[in-house]
């Protein structure tokens, strides 16, 4: 019991997440992964109504980008809503042509990599700051504690692309399966680079 | 049959199932495997309705609506303990997932600002020290109880009837600190933020606005007390704005701003009063489902609602005997004025003897013997009516957010 004596509460310890999404190989899926989980936990979306269809889903997308800020594209909208009607909802709502979009197009291979843009395309910097601990650990911190490994740039790497919690924090880091290898490179090498 | 025997307490049947965890990335990557664990479940009785019976700090096991943020509802069971809530089954509710888990009272303060006289940051001790404390037994309950029984179905937490509670808060009123810093002519709202906050900046925090007129009420609190305990840390640690009669979205939790306003409010942080917990501006809140409401207003009060609590739908009765049924019923603060049951679905009404009076913002309770002449199902309704006159629909109405449902409810029950 908190008794009144007390001038702390103590930190109480959440209980884990335990609900994933399900694995599809429609292109939503990948990006419902990476941006979903920057907000809230799979189970928002595994508890809604059986039947929603494509046109609700969409809604549904329409309303997490605009009434809630979340960092999804214009682009980012119609294979999530496919992706989660095919897989949550009333999958008959969604076409066949529907099913077979190809997803948003990963960085041509050999493109200049501009990390700026990758940080504020993924929402990076909400969680993460280059000097302070925000939700995530500073960058300035990471590059510290990877100082001197030469596995470094390769785990910084393997750590964006899988999230994972309870390295920094309880608070999970979505993954990024999106990602291309040189994007990670660039960003891992951009993290460590933090004096 | 003793009163409570039935084998279908419950809402439903809780079973145990083998929960078996996906190996997903994230899970891999924090050095987990598959792994199996045994997690009790209750399903409610809609659609995609199974939930996991999970302890939370200072919780008893509750269902688990989400995970993150954190959202728990009180198994229905719960209400036929007694018409106050225990601290530890009251559900839980939170918007934004950058929640406190740790409140230090030497360094809490809640401020007070805007348009007033005087700013003040008054630590926990100096609050307690500025009048002497107010007790008062309220119902606070989510906008969205029961939404899961919206047909046709709304997206949202998918709640059953469990996101309620009434407990006994223990604070000062609110318009103590308002007359301390003193009001300036001219407010026209306050609004109330807590320690939790946004994942992303580009989402509204969740702050909310009350007419300063409510805010000077004499019954809103602010609570550092809930049934002579401390707050736990998920029901708003160390101090929660109790707002009796209105919905649970306005009790905000962890509460350490306020601030006085001049205007409307708007902007970026007051999407939760602009565009959410908003219901279309008509008699019934309602509208025809697929339909856009041409204006909206602010969700504010409880509707009259009533419920069973002593037999769950499908419970099983001794035919030609005596049962006790018991339930509760709440309004949005005039109070209960009388509750009746119906053993015919609806075509006979007898009135049932309220209990003892905690209040014009608390569960009432109310009891009825029936006894059911001839053996089969019969419907079991009950409808209140509160001290203002309202009552309970026979129809259930419709709106887009699947809010404030209070359609007389109706169990299927056996005599045997």
């Amino acid at each position: 019991m908190l008794g009144a004596a007390s001038n702390h509460s103590g930190e109480i310890k959440l209980p884990p997440e335990t609900t994933a999404l399900r694995a599809s190989p429609l292109p939503g899926y990948r990006i419902a992964t990476q941006k979903c989980s920057i907000c809230h936990s799979a189970d928002y979306i595994t508890l809604q109504p059986p039947a929603m269809s494509l046109k609700q889903w969409t809604a549904e997308m329409v309303k997490m980008q605009h009434a809630y800020g979340a960092p999804i594209d214009d682009e980012d909208i119609k294979p999530l809503a496919i992706y989660l009607t095919v897989t949550y909802g009333d999958a008959g709502t969604v076409s066949d042509a529907d099913r077979s979009l190809p997803g948003p197009d990963p960085s041509a291979a050999g493109a200049v990599i501009d990390v700026q843009a990758l940080l504020a395309k993924n929402a990076c910097l909400s969680c993460h700051a280059l000097d302070a601990k925000l939700i995530g650990p500073a960058y300035h911190d990471v590059a510290a504690k990877y100082r001197g490994n030469l596995e470094a740039p390769s785990s910084v790497a393997d750590n964006i692309r899988a999230g994972g919690a309870n390295k920094w924090g309880a608070v999970p880091m979505p993954a990024f399966p999106n990602l291309t290898p040189q994007e990670l490179q660039a960003l891992a090498a951009f993290v460590l680079s933090q004096p | 049959m003793a009163l409570g025997d039935s084998p279908n307490r419950s809402p439903t049947s809780i079973g145990r199932r083998r929960f078996l965890r996906d190996a997903g990335v994230a899970l891999a990557a924090a050095g987990g495997g598959a792994f199996t664990s045994m997690a009790a479940t209750q399903s409610q009785p809609f659609g995609n309705g199974e939930r996991e019976l999970v302890a939370y700090p200072q919780k008893r096991p509750l269902l688990r609506i989400t995970t993150r943020p954190p959202h728990l509802e009180t198994p229905f069971s719960v209400f036929n303990e007694g018409v106050i809530t225990a601290n530890d089954a009251f559900f839980v509710r939170y918007h934004l997932a950058n929640i406190p888990l740790a409140v230090d009272l030497a360094t809490f303060r809640l401020k007070v600002r805007g348009k007033v006289g005087t700013e003040l940051s008054l630590s926990m001790a100096q609050l307690r020290a500025l009048a002497p404390p107010v007790e008062i037994v309220a119902v606070n309950q989510c906008s969205g109880n029961s939404r899961g029984f919206f047909s046709p179905r709304v997206f949202g937490a998918q709640l059953g009837n469990g996101s309620m509670g009434n407990a006994r808060w223990t604070g000062i009123p609110l318009n103590t600190v308002l007359h301390k810093a003193g009001v300036a002519a001219g407010a026209k709202q306050v609004t109330f933020r807590g320690l939790d906050a946004p994942v992303l900046p580009s989402t509204s925090a969740f702050v909310k606005a009350l007419d300063i007129d409510v805010a000077s009420g004499a019954d809103v609190l602010l609570a550092w007390g809930m049934n002579g305990r401390d707050l736990p840390m998920l029901n708003g640690y160390p101090l929660k704005l109790v707002v009796p009669g209105y919905f649970g979205t306005y009790w905000v939790k962890h509460l350490s701003e306020i601030t006085v306003i001049d205007e409307a409010f708007t902007g970026h942080d007051a999407w939760f009063m602009t565009t959410g917990y908003r219901l279309p501006d008509n008699e019934c809140g309602c509208i025809a489902p697929g339909t856009t409401a041409p204006k909206t207003t602010p969700i504010t009060k409880f509707r009259v609602r009533s419920f069973v609590t002593s037999l769950a739908n499908n419970a099983v009765v001794k035919v030609g005997r005596r049962t006790l049924v018991k339930g509760i019923a709440f309004d949005g603060g005039t109070g209960i004025k009388r509750v009746e049951a119906s053993i015919d679905g609806g075509r006979s009404w007898q009135e049932a003897m309220l209990g003892k009076n905690l209040g014009r913002y608390s569960f009432r309770e109310w009891t009825l013997p029936i006894i059911p002449e001839e053996p089969g199902p019969f419907g079991l309704r009950v409808r209140a009516t509160a001290v203002s006159g309202e009552t309970q629909p026979s129809e259930a109405s419709w709106n887009p957010a699947g809010y404030a449902r209070n359609v007389i409810e109706s169990l299927n029950i056996v005599a045997a």
